[in-house]
């Protein structure tokens, strides 16, 4: 069902020219059907929805409102029928009657279930794994949005560096949802100095800073970090815990090497996950399901299978680099919704800036060199001075100090990103563009390799 | 705000979405109404303000919603909305273009009649309320000669809309009142109605089934109609047995057919009340493509279908109503009948399929014939049991005219509610008959065998397993909506209709008005730190629908406030708000706090009428013996949602 031609190959947006819908025009959705669409990054297709109700991703559509989509692929659902406006340019559309929602659907009454009857355990604690464009972060945006949707105030944990959840790619968050998700901006928004027409998310971010979990050794250290929040949050506010959380995750912890799937296991323990959804492969279901088959039960794994939608797309890595530019681009200048955002540039010595690169070959860093003064296990970041090389470069500003030790500063969330604009190392300057006005922050600079460069992001 | 003042406003919001004569939206106003007789005077107040106050072209919209209510829910809003009637409609007339003064023309020749279809021989509105009116209309047209008055419309259709083209072939009722008769059900003993020997002889046919385009405005309510109800009835039905001759050992179809065989047995055979028949009907809307689906269909003359006409059509030559039955079978078999190719293709019927042409690639529309009435599902059934209770007070043959009970010819005695019960319970349940009427309220029937359970602990069966998953428990997904129908028609958030449902509404509805502050956007805004691991474990998160100090009181949680963390509102006075921190000389800097709900000054305290940055207050202040004001509790609201940058500077004023 993914083969049918024409419809939904990636096809790279330079080669194919865009199937452009000028016109204004309408579509009737049946009953379970659903309206799929994708839009380049250049162009926008605006929906509305004239009868009936919709959703996108779980979130209804609100009857009044316009919504606009750019470099987005996604669907529009219907569980009663519907009529849409559409109009703008779409590089494809087309309605589908056979859709995953039920399955998705589902999947969150079972959570629902063991959410009544959670008791003293809390709700379920949810992993969701798959490869890469199987639906995984569409899965989740649907079991969040349904649990928003009966009153719920669900957790959700992003740890797919590729792709930011209310954060810029390269990070790993989490926050809870107490409010609606944000039909055109994915997620939504972390707070901004003004008001947002839908409510803010209040995400706890960490910087991971290179685009495979499987690369580098601070991925595990974090993971560990982050279920330590999120679980004190939990013991903290019995209502979230009696709702559990969702994590979704990257496609290469998936893979499996030699049937060896260390970060799913490592996430397993260190959030005590208790329902893993598998999504699109028989492989990891089956592997999966044989490695948690006999476990005691206070520590079962539920290991469900779930089928790959037909609607997911494969996003080429040409798609995914303008995905995470447009990602940083909104956190400082914001999307269309927020207004534009008005972020602060200043110039900054280099004495006021405390980076710490991320250490090239970390990942080898055991066993091999152990002369190499970078490559002890501390080795986790090199202190560095601003060069040429570090412009355009995004630098996530740490809640650790610079003197603190590198496992601090590693495992220290951050307060945001700041974007260096140029460097003049003549003069020993750097221009930074700060998401607010303020001093140069003194905290430790975690500069990795991911995301990449973004050039002209500052004009 | 009060009570009233909040279902008021609400009432206003979606009327101010009411821009042209949608029928959806009308009905929608008009059951707000209905369903709030007690804040009645304020509804009126808020309708009379609308039309006095919207653009010329949304008046009249807004008068078919004035029209709907008084003509569906009549008093008390006949009476309130009387009082002003003259004011309001000639003002609105003075405003209107030629074509919506015929059609307000209309409107107040209506109101002169009794509601259509009723046994209340009483005009809408009191002759003490139309008269004005008319004398001033007369007067009107006396004065602007080159406007004459349109002509009265034929005896035949004394109500008619002449500002809607009259449609091809049969006429809808609808057409010929300015909003159809909703509440009321029509009185079929009445002697005005040309009542034939069968009961619905004199309602026309439904709109579904009319053949012809009509106008692309929609009509503004709907209504009742018994006839476009057993029309639908009898269509899931076809639809159903088709689905069941094509997988005649599915359990679920059969039971689905059997169920509606019920139905209709029970809607053939009994007179029920009114209620009972609109929720039957609001129950196969919900179920269904939303009702103007269908309209959709007439509306928009689709392009022809790419493909052959769906196989049904050789069943059901009858009618043109669209198909339902290939969502059956597509919910039957989630992955794929044997002749269904692809997901995509528009091709699911038997007769068509295997024609359909393999290299049709492109995106396509749906063919419209495939919208159309609802699939039914166990839900119904469900509902059906409760019809089965014996009605409080059995039905009369009440011909008095002046009485508003539903009346129904066919009351038959000979046939009991009781015993189409149990009849039903057996259809549905393939028992025999053993259900009394009580035991049948106490277990809601369903007739998808996984899926037999009380909405209390639906969630409980579902069991989580892969092949569970698959499933398909169409009655349940519905309940994402149901169970919280009051709708925010702004971002889509869904509320109950309780109290505690209204209120949370009322106050979301403040919050959306408060976040469009136009001056907020002025300032220029920016995004703000995130907050650290501490304080996001501690987190509440700023529920918008909760009072103010619902997420305020728990001590255990309040940390201790550091300076940083203090704020107050940006001051009003001009000289004050342009005053540096007298101690830095630095400015404020504003930002939005989400708690409460203004722009303030982050880090900020009030000390003797002058506001200084808490830090630097602090730092002054520390040594001496003052102690630094709190921020004031009316202030705080609650946690604070923003996060300032303080912390983060090279001073390290906190790190
Ligand atoms: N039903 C659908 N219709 C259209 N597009 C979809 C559908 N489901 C997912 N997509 C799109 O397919 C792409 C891959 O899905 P995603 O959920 O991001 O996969 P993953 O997280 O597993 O990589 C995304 O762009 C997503 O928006
Ligand atoms: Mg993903
Ligand atoms: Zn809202
Ligand atoms: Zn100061």
């Amino acid at each position: 069902m993914m083969n049918l031609p024409g419809l939904n190959l990636a096809t790279p947006v330079a080669d194919a020219p865009p199937i452009a819908v000028v016109e204004k025009h309408e579509h009737n959705l049946r009953i379970y059907t659903e309206y799929r669409f994708e839009v380049s990054f250049a162009r926008t297709l605006t929906i509305k929805l004239l009868e009936g109700t919709a959703e996108y991703f779980g979130t209804e559509l609100a009857p009044t409102q316009t919504y606009s989509f750019s470099g987005t692929k996604g669907a529009i659902f219907t569980w009663h029928g519907c009529r849409l406006e559409v109009s703008g340019e779409a590089e494809s559309e087309y309605v589908a009657e056979e859709t995953g929602m039920v399955a998705y659907a589902n999947a969150h009454l079972a959570l629902e279930g063991l959410r009544d009857r959670g008791g003293l355990e809390g709700g379920p604690r949810v992993l969701v794994v798959g490869p890469e464009n199987a639906g995984k972060t569409s899965l989740c945006k649907i079991l969040t949005a349904y649990a928003v949707k009966v009153g719920r105030q669900p957790m959700m944990v992003n740890l797919d560096p590729r792709q930011g959840m209310l954060s810029v790619p390269g990070s790993l968050s989490t926050a809870a949802f107490s409010s609606i998700l944000d039909v055109e901006e994915g997620w939504g928004s972390s707070p901004i100095s003004g008001p947002s027409p839908i409510p803010v998310k209040m995400p706890l971010v960490y910087h991971y800073g290179l685009a495979n979990p499987e690369e580098g050794k601070v991925f595990k250290p974090l993971v560990t970090r982050m279920a330590l929040a999120v679980i004190s949050r939990l013991e903290e506010e019995p209502l979230s815990k009696s709702v559990g959380f969702v994590i979704d995750t990257p496609g290469s912890i998936s893979a499996g090497k030699g049937g060896v799937y260390d970060n799913i296991e490592h996430i397993v323990s260190e959030f005590s996950i208790n329902v893993v959804f598998v999504l699109g492969s028989e492989r990891l279901y089956s592997d999966l399901s044989r490695k948690y088959q006999n476990r005691p039960t206070d520590e079962a794994v539920n290991v469900v299978r779930l089928d790959k939608s037909g609607g997911c797309v494969d996003r080429d890595e040409a798609y995914m680099k303008q995905f995470r530019q447009a990602q940083i681009r909104a956190y400082f200048f914001g999307s269309d919704k927020e207004n534009g955002l008005a972020p602060h540039s200043q110039t900054s010595d280099f004495g006021d800036l405390n980076i710490f690169r991320i250490a090239e070959d970390s990942s080898n860093a055991y066993g091999h060199d152990e002369d190499d003064m970078y490559s002890r296990p501390s080795g986790i970041y090199e202190k560095t001075i601003p060069t040429l090389s570090i412009q355009n470069s995004l630098l996530a500003v740490t809640t650790a100090s610079p003197a603190d030790r590198q496992e601090v500063i590693r495992d220290a969330s951050v307060r945001g990103y700041v974007y260096v604009s140029d460097v003049d190392e003549t003069k020993k300057k750097v221009r930074l563009l700060l998401p607010q006005p303020g001093q140069t922050p003194a905290n430790a600079m975690i500069l990795g390799s991911f995301p990449e460069d973004v050039p002209g992001l500052v004009s | 705000m009060s009570y009233s003042a909040e279902v008021a406003a609400d009432f206003r919001d979606a009327l101010q979405d009411l821009k042209a004569n949608k029928r959806l939206e009308i009905s929608i106003l008009t059951g707000i109404a209905k369903d709030n007789t007690e804040h009645a005077q304020a509804i009126s107040e808020e309708l009379e303000k609308h039309i006095k106050t919207t653009r010329p072209e949304w008046k009249l919209p807004a008068l078919y919603v004035l029209d709907s209510i008084v003509k569906n829910v009549g008093t008390p809003y006949t009476v309130y909305l009387g009082r002003n009637m003259f004011p309001t409609f000639m003002a609105a007339f003075q405003l209107a273009d030629e074509e919506t003064r015929t059609a307000m023309e209309n409107l107040l020749h209506s109101w002169k009649q009794p509601v259509p279809d009723s046994i209340d021989a009483r005009p809408v509105f009191p002759s003490s309320v139309t008269q004005d009116i008319e004398k001033f209309l007369i007067r009107f047209r006396a004065i602007n000669p080159q406007n004459p008055l349109p002509q009265r419309p034929p005896q035949g259709l004394p109500r008619s809309l002449p500002a809607r083209p009259p449609t091809q072939g049969q006429m809808n009722p609808w057409n010929r009142t300015a909003t159809p008769p909703q509440g009321r059900f029509p009185a079929p003993n009445d002697p005005r109605n040309r009542t034939g020997p069968t009961y619905p002889a004199a309602i026309s046919p439904p709109i579904a089934i009319q053949p012809a385009p009509v106008a692309q405005q929609a009509l503004p309510t709907q209504t009742v109609d018994f006839n476009r109800l057993m029309a639908d009835v009898n269509q899931l039905l076809l639809n159903c047995q088709t689905a069941h001759a094509l997988v005649p050992t599915d359990v679920d179809t059969k039971e689905k057919l059997d169920a509606l065989k019920g139905l209709k047995g029970i809607l053939e055979s009994h007179s029920l009340p009114l209620h009972q028949l609109q929720k039957i009907r609001e129950q196969i809307d919900n179920m269904a493509p939303p009702p103007t689906a269908q309209q959709v269909f007439i509306n928009n003359p689709p392009p022809a279908p790419p493909f052959a006409i769906p196989a049904f059509q050789q069943f059901a030559p009858a009618t043109s109503t669209p198909d339902p039955a290939l969502n059956l079978t597509q919910i039957l078999f989630p992955n794929g009948v044997p002749w269904t190719t692809t997901p995509m293709a528009p091709t699911p019927s038997l007769a068509t399929a295997p024609l359909a042409n393999p290299a049709a690639p492109a995106p396509f529309t749906p063919p419209p014939q495939l919208s159309g009435p609802p699939l039914i599902t166990p839900s119904l059934a469900q509902m059906l049991a409760q019809f089965c209770q014996p009605p409080a007070t059995p039905p009369v043959m009440a011909p008095t005219p002046a009485s508003h009970a539903p009346v129904m010819p066919h009351a038959a005695p000979s046939a009991p509610v009781a015993g189409s019960a149990e009849w039903l319970l057996n259809a549905l349940k393939g028992l025999p008959p053993t259900g009394t009427p009580s035991s049948v309220q106490a277990t809601p029937l369903s007739s998808e065998p996984m899926t037999r359970q009380t909405s209390a602990t639906a969630n409980a069966e579902v069991e989580l397993s892969s092949a569970s998953m698959k499933r398909p428990r169409l009655n349940l997904y519905t309940k994402l909506y149901d169970a919280y129908p009051n709708l925010c028609r702004t971002c889509g958030r869904r509320f109950t209709f309780t109290t505690e449902g209204k209120e949370k509404k009322a106050r979301h509805m403040d919050w959306h008005f408060k976040v469009k502050d136009p001056d907020a956007a002025k300032r220029g805004t920016h995004r703000s730190w995130y907050i650290d691991e501490k304080e996001w474990v501690k987190y509440d998160e700023v529920d918008e629908t909760l009072p103010e100090q619902a997420s305020n009181g728990d001590g255990a949680k309040a940390v201790k406030k550091e300076a940083k963390d203090k704020y107050v509102p940006v001051p009003q006075d001009v000289a004050l708000s342009q005053a540096p921190c007298p101690i830095c000389q630095e400015k404020f800097e504003h930002q939005w706090n989400v708690d409460a709900n203004e722009f303030v000054w982050m880090d900020a305290v009030k000390v003797n009428g002058k506001i200084y940055h808490a830090t630097c207050w602090e730092e002054y202040s520390r040594g001496s013996t003052l102690a630094a004001p709190s921020t004031p509790d009316s202030v705080l609201g609650k946690r604070k949602a923003e996060v300032s940058p303080a912390g983060l500077g090279k001073k390290g004023r906190v790190n």
